[in-house]
């Protein structure tokens, strides 16, 4: 989760979920499998053992392919953006972006915890029926902490605390 | 920090599993699959192990007494491809596919329909192994090495191998490349590499060698069905090809394939033994490096294989002396594992008991594969008996071993229930006596000059073929044990109390209840969980 970037009078959170890999671990990472498989069989290739390529190139484009597809959570982010007025949040995932606003002086923040400590709790903001669920991804401790500071962000129905204030 | 406000809910729409045999068909849960893989071995297990009890009734006496040549020349084929590719490396991915999500605090493998696929392909490569018996001009039978140009001479079932072998080795690929994603992008935060269980490092490497060496697995068995049906000439030497070059490609495959099947075993047994002596692994970060290190060297040793071939001098030189190297890194791990026994307090269930065998037994293997990388010795070992006694040392007493600690280790984590322990401290020890029995006087048969895959011998050769035939369908027998104990266990085993079954135990996996919810880690563990996991 990225800290908060406060103005005089927006606060924006960006929390997006844990992926150990980074990009750049990743291209890293990839490039040493390539070089080093690519390496072993163009090696085999000048012996006269080139079938070993295709079946080599193959299989680091299913590696290339994986890594994406594992990566590709790393672009669902979630914008949490107060004004004195609103509460806004941006889903976007790699393709999509969905943007729901709640009139911040109505909003109120839940956090729900399950009957099974075997399951998440969930944290949404509510308004007039709707509701958007946040921070899925975050740890426990994360949503907790989100949770808190939201509720001093947003405050409870019918409060709408200064955001000079800014969270703690 | 604060209390925020909560709301209690009563459900949550998580419980959703499904049931019948679409759970299993259609399976992208990494305990369902990992079962599945764990079942699949053992019964791979027992069909390669059927063949082995043909094999040494056969060797009972000398002279021919149940099955041809050609038979025995297939069966013994069959026995060592099943039992490498059906048995041991599906086991390891089925402990995979079970521990390291729960061990790295992911909620599943990264990509479970992959994971899915890499399991199904598995029975079609069996059947069509096991269905060469039933096809003209009978079974592989040129040893699973197979070398050309008695493999090109197989009858129908030369493309079935090929084909089998194939879908093996996507199956393997498909089963690394989750493992490897899972491990770089799912981990936990706060999980970071050094804070891995060894067992979970272990198979990072594995799986590396796996990709690294299935292509040029797939490029070697391409090349000799192009030989067969195509008009090429690699490996033919009536066309300009060299027969030995097979040997070098397919060793350059093969040795890493050991290390394929003996580093998680590595990984088991640093998670057992620190759990039973009560003390934290001594040097975990040498371990990792002494894991790592025994992956490269296995890629600059494979000629060791093929030392009778007529390699130059300087080439028998440079890997004998990189296959001795091998002994340092392996050392630092043997001696780590006795200085974590060192003044703990020990006890021994049945997956010590199986870790300690492995010490010592596994050693043997070590030893003899040391007596094999010297050259002029090696001129007198090559192709008897005493290499078979050196790899099944290695594969059943180090492999077989490991995967049995590992299960009894981690089954009632698995079940939620204690396992009968008497009856499996008896199939321990008749395990260990029987495969002793089976396996050292074959030692005694190839230094004597006993050749291998052969189903006749010289009269002189009698009394040990004999002990040791005694000892395999002693130690065969006492395998039936281990899925009695299984079943009975999950059947009617005693309810585990918490969520450790073993007081030492450490790591995530036992911060989770037993059994482990269908949906493990939707929550990711808190750093001081991971950091108390980690006190390696």
């Amino acid at each position: 989760m990225e800290a908060p970037q406060q103005t005089r009078d927006t606060v924006r959170i960006v929390i997006c979920p844990n992926c150990s890999l980074t990009l750049k671990g990743a291209a890293l990472f990839f490039g040493g499998l390539c070089f080093f498989c690519f390496t072993l069989a163009g090696l085999l290739a000048l012996r006269g053992m080139w079938p070993i390529l295709p079946f080599c190139g193959l299989e680091m484009l299913l590696v290339g392919w994986a890594l994406h597809a594992s990566l590709a959570r790393r672009y669902r982010t979630e914008i949490i953006t107060l004004t004195e007025s609103d509460v806004s949040v941006e889903s976007h995932d790699r393709a999509n972006c969905l943007r729901t606003v709640f009139p911040r002086h109505w909003a109120q923040v839940k956090l729900r915890r399950p009957a099974s400590s075997l399951h998440p709790s969930r944290l949404t903001i509510e308004s007039h029926g709707r509701r958007c669920e946040l921070g899925s991804f975050l740890t426990e401790e994360e949503r907790c902490g989100l949770a808190i500071r939201l509720q001093r962000l947003i405050g409870r129905i019918n409060e709408s605390p200064s955001l000079a204030m800014g969270p703690e | 920090m604060a209390e925020p406000h909560v709301e209690t809910i009563a459900h949550a729409d998580h419980e959703h599993m499904p049931h019948g045999w679409r759970r299993w068909v259609f399976a992208t849960n990494h305990k369902d699959i990992g079962t599945m893989y764990l079942i699949a071995s053992c019964v791979m297990f027992f069909i390669g192990g059927a063949a082995a009890m043909v094999i040494r009734a056969e060797l009972f006496e000398p002279g021919m007494q149940l099955v041809d040549p050609g038979v025995f020349n297939s069966l013994t084929t069959l026995h060592g491809l099943i039992m490498i590719f059906g048995a041991i490396m599906p086991a390891w991915v089925g402990l995979a596919n079970w521990m390291i999500p729960l061990q790295i605090g992911a909620p599943d493998m990264a990509l479970p329909r992959l994971n899915n696929l890499s399991f199904w392909i598995l029975p079609f490569a069996f059947s069509l192994l096991i269905a060469t018996f039933f096809v003209p001009g009978s079974a592989p039978a040129g040893g699973w090495t197979m070398y050309p140009p008695l493999t090109l001479q197989f009858g129908d079932s030369f493309p079935m191998l090929i084909f089998a072998i194939h879908l093996m080795g996507i199956s393997s690929i498909l089963g690394a490349i989750n493992v490897i994603v899972t491990i770089m992008n799912m981990r936990a935060p706060g999980m970071t590499l050094l804070r891995m269980p060894l067992f979970v490092w272990t198979w990072l490497i594995t799986a590396f060698l796996l990709i690294a060496v299935m292509p040029v697995l797939a490029g070697a068995v391409t090349m000799m069905l192009t030989d067969h049906f195509f008009g090429t000439s690699f490996f033919n030497a009536a066309g300009g090809g060299d027969p030995v070059m097979f040997q070098h490609i397919f060793w350059f495959f093969g040795h890493p394939e050991v290390y394929i099947m003996i580093l998680p075993a590595f990984g088991v047994i640093s998670e057992i033994i620190p759990t039973f002596s009560r003390k934290p692994l001594f040097g975990y970060e040498a371990m990792v490096y002494a894991t790592a290190s025994i992956a490269f060297l296995s890629f600059i040793v494979w000629a060791h294989h093929m030392f009778t071939v007529g390699l130059p001098v300087s080439a028998q030189l440079f890997f004998m002396f990189s296959t001795m190297l091998i002994a340092v890194p392996t050392g630092v791990k043997v001696f780590n594992w006795a200085a974590t026994m060192w003044k703990g307090s020990l006890s021994f269930e049945p997956p010590m008991l199986f870790a300690v065998a492995f010490l010592f037994l596994f050693s043997i293997g070590g030893f003899s594969g040391l007596m094999l990388a010297l050259v002029p010795a090696d001129y007198q070992y090559h192709g008897t008996y005493f290499v078979v006694a050196h790899f099944h040392y290695v594969l059943v007493t180090g492999a077989a071993f490991a995967i049995m600690g590992a299960v009894y280790y981690w089954l009632p984590k698995w079940s939620g229930r204690m396992y009968d322990m008497a009856l499996a401290k008896w199939h321990f020890w008749l395990s260990t006596i029987f495969v002793n029995v089976l396996f050292f006087p074959q030692h005694f048969l190839g230094l004597a000059g006993m050749p291998r895959r052969t189903p006749d011998y010289a009269v002189q050769f009698t009394d040990w073929n004999q002990v040791s035939s005694i000892g395999g369908f002693a130690f065969g027998l006492s395998q039936l044990l281990l899925p009695y104990i299984v079943w009975k266990c999950v059947r009617s085993g005693k309810p585990v109390e918490g969520n450790r079954a073993w007081e030492g135990a450490h790591g995530l996996e036992w911060e989770l209840p037993s059994p482990p919810p269908f949906h493990s880690w939707t929550v990711p563990p808190s750093e001081a969980l991971i950091a108390r996991g980690a006190e390696h």
